[in-house]
């Protein structure tokens, strides 16, 4: 069974198995997973990405505030999306968490704001789409995905944390403040600072 | 186009996070759209996301995966406006109405951009050359996309394609290019105070 595998890559993450990680990183290639996808519509392909990233998606919602049916809808919408525009994953633009980090995004907003009528994830969709030929673009997808995360095992415990509520839970500097009981202008700093550590980090990524 | 001004690190995440108002996002996706570097800065902003996806916590989904065949995609319906074809307009405001171009004064006129479920107001304003625009403080942010000319206040010069981030501490009075005149695209959040006559027009665009 797939979730089962899915358990198991966690279990070898969170031991950091390297060696072993690394094994296994090559078995679950998500790469491999939509062009498979992508080229004979490949069911098996399909239950194993859902399996690895619906709950992740569902987690990452949750984590965010969404209730558990919203952020199971989100989940769900974002694979099925997946399935659909298989074809269209550039692994030179972005990873595959990347660029399923970016259809869930789109796909809460659209659900969330269904009520509001928002065309936001329409913009994101242009914005991507307008994005003109890079020829001097010589990083993959992978390679950027790779030096963002170094850039942020970089980062400060602390500032790991601020940057990962911000970003999963929002921008509300308040809020943020609360949930980790320190002051305002703490965050503020620790924010800017986490950031623009990143920014320096790879200012180098052309 | 030669951008020097764009959106702080913060404002970009929260753009790439989908955690910005719609009606600001709006304006920073023009400014975007237009500038390479921002372009650049945004893809390693949403890679910082998926490196999140990755670490997250799963959470058990109650159900398998549909059918995904089954899948009925009726579409985002992308209606899209006239005016959204006039040159000159930023790709990313296609899915947006506008309403018609009002004199609001001698040589000033603006637009309204409807942006539905969007808490900050959102306008387009086209000022003749040499324009002094209103001199104003407020309470919540007001953020600026160049679109075509340029106009000049304390903290600068803003041509096309640059982007100004003016939030309750700036109080500024931006002075339109004698040459060329200006188009922008506005974001307004919270309350103004705008001084003289040009400020009680456009006093009606803000929401308290």
């Amino acid at each position: 069974m797939v979730p089962a595998l899915a358990l198991t890559v966690d279990g070898m993450r969170k031991a950091g198995a390297g060696a072993q990680g690394g094994r296994f990183i090559a078995l679950f290639d998500p790469n491999r997973l939509i062009a498979a996808i992508a080229h004979s519509g490949d069911r098996d392909a399909f239950a194993a990405l859902f399996d690895h990233f619906a709950p992740r998606v569902k987690g990452l919602l949750m984590r965010g505030g969404a209730p558990a049916e919203l952020a199971e809808e989100v989940a769900q919408e974002t694979l099925l999306a997946v399935w659909r525009k298989a074809g269209l994953f550039d692994p030179a633009k972005a990873s595959a968490s990347t660029w399923i980090a970016t259809i869930a995004r789109n796909l809460r907003i659209d659900i969330a704001r269904r009520e509001t009528r928002s065309r936001l994830s329409q913009v994101y969709e242009i914005l991507d789409e307008e994005a003109p030929e890079q020829p001097d673009a010589t990083l993959s997808g992978a390679e950027r995905d790779a030096r963002v995360r170094a850039a942020m095992t970089q980062l400060s415990p602390d500032q790991y944390r601020v940057v990962e509520l911000a970003f999963i839970e929002g921008f509300s500097h308040q809020d943020v403040a609360d949930r980790l009981a320190i002051p305002l202008g703490t965050v503020k700093s620790r924010l800017r600072l986490a950031l623009s550590h990143l920014r320096g980090r790879l200012e180098d990524l052309r | 186009m030669n951008i020097v001004h764009r959106p702080s690190d913060e404002t970009l995440a929260a753009f790439a996070a989908g955690q910005l108002d719609e009606g600001l996002a709006v304006v920073v996706a023009c400014h975007i759209e237009a500038d390479q570097e921002s372009r650049r800065r945004l893809q390693n902003l949403e890679a910082v996301q998926g490196a999140l996806l990755d670490k997250i916590e799963p959470v058990a989904m109650r159900s398998g995966p549909c059918d995904p065949n089954a899948d009925v995609q009726t579409g985002s319906a992308s209606d899209i406006s006239e005016a959204a074809h006039e040159t000159g307009m930023p790709q990313v405001l296609r899915p947006y109405g506008f309403g018609p171009w009002r004199p609001i004064g001698i040589r000033i006129a603006m637009r309204r951009v409807d942006v539905p479920g969007a808490s900050a107001r959102v306008f387009m304003l086209r000022a003749g050359p040499g324009i002094a625009l209103p001199h104003h403080k407020h309470t919540g942010v007001e953020w600026t996309t160049i679109l075509a000319g340029a106009y000049e206040h304390e903290y600068g010069r803003y041509a096309a394609g640059d982007f100004d981030e003016a939030d309750s501490e700036h109080d500024h009075t931006p002075r339109v290019d004698p040459v060329e005149g200006c188009t922008c695209i506005v974001a307004m959040t919270g309350s103004v105070q705008l001084q003289g006559w040009l400020g009680r027009l456009l006093q009606p665009l803000v929401r308290f």
